[in-house]
């Protein structure tokens, strides 16, 4: 099972194990991180699970469709080139160790 | 032996004694009676969820399917003709786009909430599906005032029955096929009406859209207008019914909510937890899977029992226990992955504000009957009447 760290807004790193084929974001609901909403449950229809992905491993990420890039102009906090949607993201074996950061803001 | 009956009316009035064995003794349990598999732990479900490319939705979602729905709603198709399809409604549902509701869903509240002064005792569905079929009317567009085609009641009963199923031939009914005819006929004479003169209305948008340069099949707009008024009025109300009955049964909970009306986000986080009316739904394998030492066959239905997930303490401690403070991430009130409910935001929004208005007319209430009736269904569940009285 890859590993996952997520970097919650006040900083804490925190460090899971994901089962493959689950979402960042299902992940992230699974151990309570803070910073991370998903109000729609995970259909790429709300913009609420909006994370930085380490920039380095961004390649090894399936570029985002036209929903997700659709949904990323309406994220709260500042959109970067690292911007991502945690529901859209599946955790492989071969993320293993992916570092994502999450925003002050979701809503 | 151990049996697990979604017809029964057993499982309609308490089934979370039965998911809790499911959970412990057979957590891939393949029940005769439903001719399906139940999934009943929270980490199955959601991985079950996840994979729509094994767990298919395209042979139908409702527990007991309607006859013709199956592959032409947002519910019962697979991506990637799902995700075009939700792309053309999602905008419309999105919290950002829900704030011109706020004001009208207020006055509706006020105004059916109204009739409570002075009352002592008063069934809650009568209120509630009053508001529900306002808030969903105002919300898709459908004719309404002197433009309106129908009784707002025949849209409320038809919604709710089409829903139900019989118990003893596990099957929908003739009464539950024709209220789903009565509301397919509806949708498409407002469908019709606004093909005709389109309006800045959900319905219009949809009725014309294309899917890259094609229009919309004539029965995905149908039935997909059709399971939005279903999903709006029906789930929407039976939700309240079940936040109402959670309210009255939990004294210090609705103390708590009344004194500090902020904490109801959280009470209905809870409520979405702790036994919303969606419980079940169904999936079909497109492929052999193994678990739990069970193997499941491609072409097999599988329930995804969210109303278990939500109770499974490996996920929340304490299941059982109705807590408003515990704000439970991650529950399947909702569903989740590629088919959570479309209509997350405005169900929050609109009982938020339902119960804040509810709650300045009746700020203490309790339930009259100890045993109440519940709804014939196999997928959802909800009491089709709830007495309260002022306490």
């Amino acid at each position: 099972m890859p590993q996952i760290t997520y970097i919650e807004p006040s900083g804490e790193a925190k460090t899971f194990q994901l089962q493959e084929g689950w979402s960042l974001l299902q992940g992230a609901s699974l151990h309570a991180i803070d910073g991370i909403v998903g109000e729609c449950g995970g259909a790429c229809g709300c913009g609420t699970c909006h994370c930085y992905v380490e920039a380095a491993r961004l390649h090894e990420l399936p570029a985002p469709e036209g929903k997700e890039l659709e949904m990323l102009d309406f994220v709260a906090a500042e959109r970067r080139p690292n911007s991502r949607l945690a529901c859209q993201i599946k955790a492989t074996a071969e993320l293993d160790g992916l570092v994502v950061h999450l925003p002050e803001v979701q809503d | 032996m151990f049996t697990f009956d979604p017809y029964s009316p057993a499982i309609d009035a308490d089934p979370f004694p039965y998911y809790k064995r499911l959970r412990d003794e057979f957590p891939c349990f393949w029940s005769p009676e439903a001719q399906m598999w139940v999934l009943s732990r929270y980490v199955d479900i959601v991985s079950a969820g996840q994979d729509w490319q094994t767990y298919s939705s395209a042979s139908g979602n409702l527990m007991t399917e309607l006859p013709g729905r199956a592959g032409a709603t947002l519910g019962s198709s697979d991506p990637p003709r799902h995700d075009r399809l939700r792309g053309l409604i999602q905008h419309a549902f999105m919290k950002r786009n829900l704030m011109a509701l706020e004001e009208p869903i207020r006055d509706v509240a006020k105004q059916v909430f109204a009739q409570l002064w002075g009352v002592g005792q008063f069934d809650f569905k009568d209120v509630s599906s009053q508001f529900t079929v306002k808030v969903l009317m105002a919300a898709l567009g459908l004719p309404m005032g002197d433009e309106a085609l129908v009784d707002e009641k025949e849209v409320r009963d038809n919604a709710v029955l089409m829903v139900q199923s019989d118990a003893r031939t596990r099957a929908k009914g003739p009464e539950h096929i024709a209220a789903y005819n009565w509301v397919q006929e509806y949708a498409s004479k407002v469908i019709a009406m606004r093909r005709a003169e389109p309006r800045n209305d959900l319905i219009s948008h949809f009725a014309m859209a294309e899917i890259d340069g094609d229009r919309l099949d004539e029965r995905e707009v149908l039935l997909t207008t059709t399971t939005l008024i279903m999903a709006g009025v029906e789930s929407l109300g039976g939700f309240m019914m079940m936040f109402a009955y959670n309210l009255a049964s939990f004294h210090e909970s609705r103390q708590a909510v009344v004194e500090k009306p902020e904490l109801l986000v959280d009470a209905i986080e809870e409520s979405l937890r702790y036994n919303t009316s969606a419980q079940r739904f169904r999936r079909r394998l497109m492929k052999d899977v193994a678990l739990h030492g069970q193997t499941m066959k491609a072409g097999d239905f599988v329930c995804l029992a969210y109303g278990s997930g939500n109770r499974d303490e490996r996920q929340y401690p304490n299941p059982d226990l109705y807590d408003i403070h515990r704000k439970p991430r991650g529950h399947l009130g909702f569903g989740g992955g590629v088919h959570a409910c479309l209509g997350t935001a405005i169900a929050r929004l609109a009982v938020k504000i339902a119960f804040e208005e509810f709650h300045k007319v009746v700020p203490d209430y309790q339930r009259i009957a100890d045993q109440l009736a519940w709804m014939p269904s196999s997928t959802f569940r909800s009491p089709l009447v709830l007495e309260l009285a002022r306490i």
